[in-house]
């Protein structure tokens, strides 16, 4: 076994503090609202809003989720970084895939 | 070429066991690599010989050799093996597994459990391409388009569909490792722009299969339900739509491509400036265009697509941006080139193998703009035009760079040296085979030969008959290695720690390099390629 | 066992560095899981563009109010997993224990739940390729919603299968003293998996349930 370098040795606790009790049951109760929220909009007549609306829900309990549950809030930058690659890759394949199938000629349904 | 004999080393990773056993359940990344280049060789020729099959029918304009079927599967089975079995894996999987600790100065990867897995996950994922091939092999092209591979070919597309699968899962832990790894495990004083190109490459290329391979393993999976329930997303008949199998496949695919050519880069730029004994130049510049390839080569997989069907807007959009993905790589060919000037060129085996890797990519990224152009592609796509532009850069390109990184480091992994003049021949015997394998393509690409046939016109047969012709020295050429490479591990002479005094941290430790890499933890002081 | 104990693997330096490269490496896999889903959910949306009126018909059909418990009933766990791994970090073995059991019973219960729909809809002839019975002008369309319903959810069934034996395991290392506030990753990686199973849900749930509810 090779030397280890002079750095001094650190210990476990690094990673982010404990969160306070109050603050997970907070976020909790915050997406249980939301999803009622999110349940009675869609009953309700909104035209296009319906959908953004729904997306817009969902996407504010993922940040929720990740921000507080998975801890990038307190974690360090680069978690966040990674975090969000795979969600804007994600955005990519959509765009640029939608790109193609709105501005095609609509092709007839074969029934 | 110094061949010092020194005393002899502390016990090199070579020496840690010397039974099956202590390699097949091994830890050490350099085992690991050494066990894929294993894997790699053995498939290399496997679909090597797949061509050789594919080019001997076409010496004659009629199919005499074998029927239309057998020769689908041929052509077929030599894609499915060479870019998931060979070129993926190649240099990120041997080089890369080998070298990424040592030039990083790390005792190991991040997670080397995760890292012997990806290997048993690769064997595993061969294993089903070989029963696929035994039974009767598949007959859809490497591309697997729907809906052909889902309602109408009746090869074993199932088998070939999980064999790739599963090696794409062996991709993605590699690439996990390797970002990891590079985050986490660099020695006091590696700083980001300290590093190698080489290590830039990997990280490049490791982000690219962690975010793209997912994507091709769902879009197999659901060919595989499609074909297994008759249901799904991409059957016309039902409503679905065989352009999102495009889509979905080709945002794995075109990457892919990098997959291959980014770790290319990467060598070949450790080899220009070691074999020039120069600073490499423009160092930023060839970091972010590194990066931005990786990044944009994301956005253009639409020029695939340009006759699917695909709206013509977005066929503008893709074809723009191909267009800009050629500024990055422009840039490294135009960097190489004012590297080696001036330089104090040593025409050693691995600097002819990265000339010629420069040639090659050249021509092969130039003709990837006519192909990007939306109007020239329309007369261009699935002819030989288009195969003979891929191979420049998979085969002229990756191959030779993969081909040059182990001539470079087989006196680090082996602790001996190669018969310099034999690898030589071998070097120059390569490019002329390969030129003449493949520049007649682009003339009957030109002419207007489609691919994927195995007959054609009369016409086309002088060219056909010299691109045959290449191959057969290109073979020859590519069988060399394996015997003079083979005879230096008894009989070459004993290299070095350092036998190209070359930089990088590399070369600071014994040759072979002792399991932990380094006798004690090296630090960093100064940036790569401390040449001149 | 103790954590106390826990070696550092020689690749790392120290303790702090391992768990650097640890949750790293699962976000990056979290990366990967966003992107496996993720093709389906572009599938998803390109097919919807293109048969909107049959996707809103086949979101009717299902079960919005069971969705809404299962929405509940991972939203819940996802905080029960993150306050174990809160408890073992202030020390409680106990309650960490209890949280982790109470996570594993909550995707259980999910599981179960989505067990009734796929029943539900087994015999309202909801299923394509095994049991289809629905006629009319928005059948073909529904289909292809359906197919992706099943694609989807299935798939995302499997994830929480196997987050419930991770939490398992976990509950059992922990109980069993395997943790504590020094050493606690394999928990905090469990945990994270956990969440992206809950974040992938979020969007299933308008995606899947909501669609022409108004209409
Ligand atoms: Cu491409």
């Amino acid at each position: 076994m090779n030397a280890r370098p002079a750095r001094p040795q650190r210990t476990h606790r690094s990673g982010p503090r404990p969160p306070s009790l109050a603050g997970n049951l907070w976020t909790l109760a915050a997406l249980l609202l939301l999803l009622v929220l999110s349940a009675g909009s869609a009953l309700l007549r909104l035209g296009p809003f319906n959908e953004v609306a729904n997306l817009g829900i969902a996407a504010v309990k993922a940040l929720l989720v990740l921000t507080v549950f998975m801890r990038l809030k307190t974690d360090n930058a680069l978690l966040r970084i990674v975090a969000s690659t795979g969600f804007a890759w994600l955005a990519v394949l959509i765009a640029l895939s939608l790109a193609d199938v709105l501005t095609r000629q609509p092709l007839l349904a074969p029934w | 070429m110094s061949t010092v004999e020194r005393v002899p080393p502390p016990r090199s990773y070579l020496e840690e066991g010397y039974g099956l056993r202590s390699w097949l359940t091994t830890h050490d990344h350099k085992r690991i690599a050494i066990l894929y280049a294993l894997g790699i060789t053995f498939f290399f020729f496997l679909g090597g010989l797949a061509a050789a099959l594919v080019r001997l029918e076409l010496v004659t304009p009629a199919g005499d050799l074998m029927s239309a079927e057998t020769y689908n599967k041929a052509f077929t089975f030599h894609g499915v093996v060479m870019v998931w079995f060979f070129l993926i894996p190649s240099i990120p999987a041997t080089l890369g597994n080998f070298l990424l600790p040592l030039m990083i100065g790390a005792r190991d990867v991040a997670f080397p459990r995760l890292n012997l897995f990806s290997w048993y996950l690769y064997v595993g994922g061969g294993v089903f391409t070989l029963l696929c091939l035994l039974l009767g092999g598949v007959d859809t092209g490497w591309t697997f388009y729907t809906p052909f591979s889902t309602l109408f070919s009746t090869s074993h597309v199932l088998l070939a569909v999980v064999g790739v699968f599963i090696v794409g899962f062996s991709s993605i832990f590699t690439g996990l490792n390797f970002i990891v790894t590079i985050h986490t495990l660099r020695a006091p004083g590696m700083t980001w722009f300290r590093l190698p190109l080489f290590v830039w490459s990997m990280y490049a290329v490791a982000l690219v299969m962690v975010l793209a391979t997912p994507v091709l393993a769902m879009t197999l999976s659901l060919i595989a339900l499609e074909r297994l329930f008759g249901v799904g997303i991409f059957d016309p008949a039902l409503g679905g739509d065989p352009v999102l199998f495009q889509h979905f496949f080709w945002f794995y695919s075109h990457p892919a491509v990098y997959i291959m050519i980014l770790p290319a880069m990467g060598v070949v730029s450790e080899l220009i400036t070691a074999g020039a004994r120069r600073r490499i130049f423009g160092y930023r510049f060839m970091v972010y265009a590194i990066i931005g390839i990786a990044v944009v080569g994301f956005l253009v997989w639409g020029h695939h697509m340009f006759v699917a069907g695909q709206s013509m807007y977005a066929s503008i959009v893709f074809s723009i941006l191909s267009f800009i993905i050629a500024v990055p790589s422009a840039i490294k060919v135009f960097n190489w080139t004012a590297t080696l000037y001036r330089g104090d060129i040593g025409f050693d085996a691995p600097m002819l193998y990265a000339l010629g890797f420069v040639g090659l990519f050249m021509l092969g990224g130039l003709t990837g703009l006519f192909l990007a152009a939306t109007a020239l592609d329309v007369n261009l796509t699935d002819t030989y035009f288009v195969v003979a532009h891929f191979h420049y850069i998979m085969v002229g390109g990756a191959v030779m760079a993969y081909l040059g990184g182990i001539h470079f480091w087989w006196p680090k992994i082996t602790g001996r040296m190669y018969s310099e003049a034999w690898a030589r021949f071998a070097a120059i015997l390569m490019f002329f085979g390969f030129n003449l394998t493949f520049f007649p393509q682009y003339i009957l690409g030109y002419e207007g030969m489609p691919r994927r046939y195995h007959e054609y016109l009369p016409q086309f047969q002088v060219w056909n008959v010299l691109s045959s012709a290449g191959a057969t020295i290109l073979g020859a050429a590519y069988l060399l290695p394996l015997f003079y490479l083979a005879w230096s591990l008894r009989h070459g002479a004993r290299a070095g720690p350092n036998p190209w005094d070359a930089r990088g941290l590399e070369w600071q430790t014994a040759s072979p390099p002792p399991p932990h890499n380094f006798e004690q933890t090296p630090t960093v002081t100064e940036g790569p390629y401390a040449y001149r | 066992m103790s954590a106390r104990t826990h070696p550092v693997p020689e690749q790392f330096d120290d303790p702090v560095q391992q768990r650097e490269a640890a949750t790293l490496g699962m976000w990056a896999f979290l990366a990967t899981e966003v992107l496996f889903f993720g093709v389906l959910f572009a599938g998803y949306t390109l097919c919807r563009v293109m048969f909107p009126e049959a996707f809103a018909e086949g979101s009717r059909h299902t079960d919005m109010l069971l969705g809404t418990i299962e929405t509940a009933v991972l939203l819940t766990s996802s905080c029960a997993v993150a306050l174990s791994v809160r408890e073992v970090q202030l020390g409680g073995r106990r309650a960490a224990t209890a949280m982790l059991a109470l996570t594993a019973a909550l995707g259980i219960a999910f599981l179960v739940m989505h067990g009734f729909e796929y029943y539900a809809e087994y015999r309202e002839g909801l299923i394509p390729a095994i049991r289809y019975t629905q006629q009319g002008v928005y059948a073909r369309g529904m289909e292809i919603f359906y197919c992706l319903y099943y694609f989807i959810t299935l798939f995302h069934s499997l994830h929480v299968t196997v987050g419930v034996l991770l939490l398992g395991v976990m509950a059992w290392r922990t109980w069993h003293r395997a943790f504590d506030q020094d050493y606690h990753t394999p928990l905090e990686l469990t945990a994270l998996y956990w969440h992206l199973v809950d974040i992938v849900w979020i969007f299933v749930y308008p995606l899947i349930y909501l669609v022409g509810r108004s209409g």
